[in-house]
């Protein structure tokens, strides 16, 4: 990925941006609330275009693609959304079959097989009746899992894999994207400002703050980094050089001063 | 000068709203074609749009028809021509009340439901996702609908129309004593094949197009939130319930106008 820039509105979001993803290791991209995590990964996946810069995927520049080939590209990347974005009208199995009956002519027993391997995969092969309406927000994410990995993909990305979850479900999530990316063989993204969980499953991490990678490393480097803004992250202290208020106006002139009301 | 930015703005965000829906419809005509080798998909919405429809309309029918039967009875009577009753009945049906109180009907059953079924889904990232998985929604989720909506509204009109012929004759015939043999006969030499059914039959097809357009298009073009999606559906109901009223006006007076 090089030199990006993005922008939505006035507001800038990447000004710059620059990062490798390394075949079959996990990466993890940190960032606070509002840096335009998500928006990167539709960057990637092709369904924003960005101002200027490239992104490359196998040699292949996202951008560049036709739409045909942009379809096909995407067959072999797998997305799981923080919501899991399931199906609602089906139930856990047709989730998890759906690309490959929309991708595949796969007979009827095969394509059972199959799903059933991933649902195994994630432990979930004894819910698949249950609708998505029925499922907690693990369970749903773990469907969404299996669903993205049923065809196979190089490459998968997490977006926020992590947020709203106990910490029982969140070190099921843990080790099955370790396991998953040994397993499979498979790139993958994370997303995540869930420091801890972050560097415990990647291999390498990329800070990103205001548009630009802040700093990266080895995940277990991090700890020790020079900049003050990643070691406030990191220990999420609530002021530094991460403002803890929003640009204002001074405090006394807004309420006591001239241009109030 | 505000006022007339302000009008100005309006203005061009209700064209840049108009041109994006045009862009649309032509996107979702484009992705019909793929729905041949997939015909599971549109009978599945044709059955939760056209025969969950089913209920409203034959109750509504039966009323309207009942009370055509009931008003033409008494202003007939006046000049002593209760025998032209089932002719008045069949025409008002099959030319304008089964089409357009279907097609109202319609958007406020099927059409609001639509709207927010995408709505959500693109609210809950189903949309995205779809596409995330090279599954194009346009022509997984919007294009069956589409046409379910398109095959069904005629199809509800009819009924529609039958319904009431068969009210309207239960108030006369029934209740109020015209002759049964004069209100089938005359019903039959004036309700004409050409000029009257498959009038009444355009007219519907026109209808479902535009009420089910409108509702995809509020639907997917929603703001995906909660509040942009019970926007959505009003749209769809208001508009569509407008659109059918005037291209009502429009279509009768091609067809039978003589303008």
């Amino acid at each position: 990925m090089r030199d990006l820039h993005f922008s939505r509105g006035s507001r800038k979001i990447f000004d710059g941006l620059s990062l490798d993803i390394p075949r079959g290791k996990v990466v993890g991209l940190m960032g606070p609330s509002g840096t335009g995590k998500t928006t990167l990964l539709k960057l990637i996946g092709g369904q924003l275009r960005p101002d200027s810069g490239t992104v490359t995927i196998d040699g292949l520049n996202v951008h560049e693609l036709s739409r045909r080939e942009l379809y096909a590209l995407r067959k072999r990347m797998g997305m799981l959304f923080q919501s899991g974005a399931l199906l609602t009208d089906l139930d856990v199995f047709e989730n998890v079959a759906f690309p490959l009956r929309e991708h595949t002519r796969l007979q009827e027993p095969l394509l059972r097989q199959l799903v059933m391997m991933k649902l195994e995969a994630v432990g979930l092969r004894g819910a698949r009746e249950l609708m998505p309406s029925e499922l907690s927000g693990g369970m749903a994410r773990r469907v969404a899992l299996a669903r993205a990995i049923v065809l196979d993909p190089m490459i998968i990305m997490y977006d926020e894999p992590f947020t709203g979850l106990d910490p029982i479900t969140k070190g099921t999530i843990v080790s099955l994207i370790k396991q998953l990316n040994e397993t499979l063989g498979l790139s993958s993204i994370v997303v995540s400002h869930d420091v801890h969980e972050t560097i415990m499953i990647s291999d390498f991490v990329y800070v990103i703050s205001d548009g630009k990678v802040v700093d990266s490393g080895p995940a277990d480097e991090l700890a020790n980094s020079e900049s003050a803004w990643v070691q406030q992250f990191i220990q999420g202290l609530p002021d530094g050089p991460a403002p803890f208020h929003y640009p204002a106006t001074d405090y006394q002139d807004d309420m006591f001063g001239a241009s109030g009301p | 000068m505000n006022a007339l930015q302000r009008l100005g703005r309006w203005a061009l965000g209700v064209f840049e709203r108009l041109g994006r829906g045009h862009v649309f419809l032509l996107q979702v005509l484009i992705s019909l074609p793929s729905l041949i080798t997939r015909p599971m998909l549109v009978i599945r919405e044709i059955f939760s749009v056209g025969v969950l429809s089913l209920l409203i309309i034959l109750v509504s029918g039966l009323f309207v028809g009942m009370v055509l039967g009931l008003q033409g009875y008494v202003n007939f009577a006046k000049f002593g021509a209760e025998e032209s009753l089932g002719m008045f009945v069949a025409l008002s049906l099959v030319r304008e009340l089964g089409p357009v109180v279907t097609a109202l009907l319609f958007a406020g059953r099927a059409g609001s439901a639509l709207s927010a079924e995408i709505g959500l889904m693109k609210a809950t990232e189903q949309l995205s996702g779809m596409e995330m998985m090279a599954v194009d929604p346009l022509k997984r989720v919007i294009a069956p609908r589409f046409l379910a909506g398109v095959i069904s509204m005629p199809l509800l009109a009819g009924i529609f129309s039958m319904v009431g012929v068969y009210g309207g004759y239960f108030v006369g015939v029934g209740l109020l004593g015209v002759d049964e043999g004069a209100f089938w006969s005359q019903m039959q030499g004036k309700v004409d094949l050409r000029a009257d059914v498959v009038n009444g039959i355009i007219k519907s097809v026109v209808f479902g197009i535009v009420a089910t357009w409108i509702a995809v298009f509020e639907g997917y073009d929603a703001v995906p939130t909660s509040e942009g999606i019970s926007r959505a559906t009003t749209r769809t109901v208001v508009n569509s319930s407008l659109a059918v009223l005037g291209l009502d006006f429009v279509l009768t007076a091609l067809m039978f106008g003589d303008l």
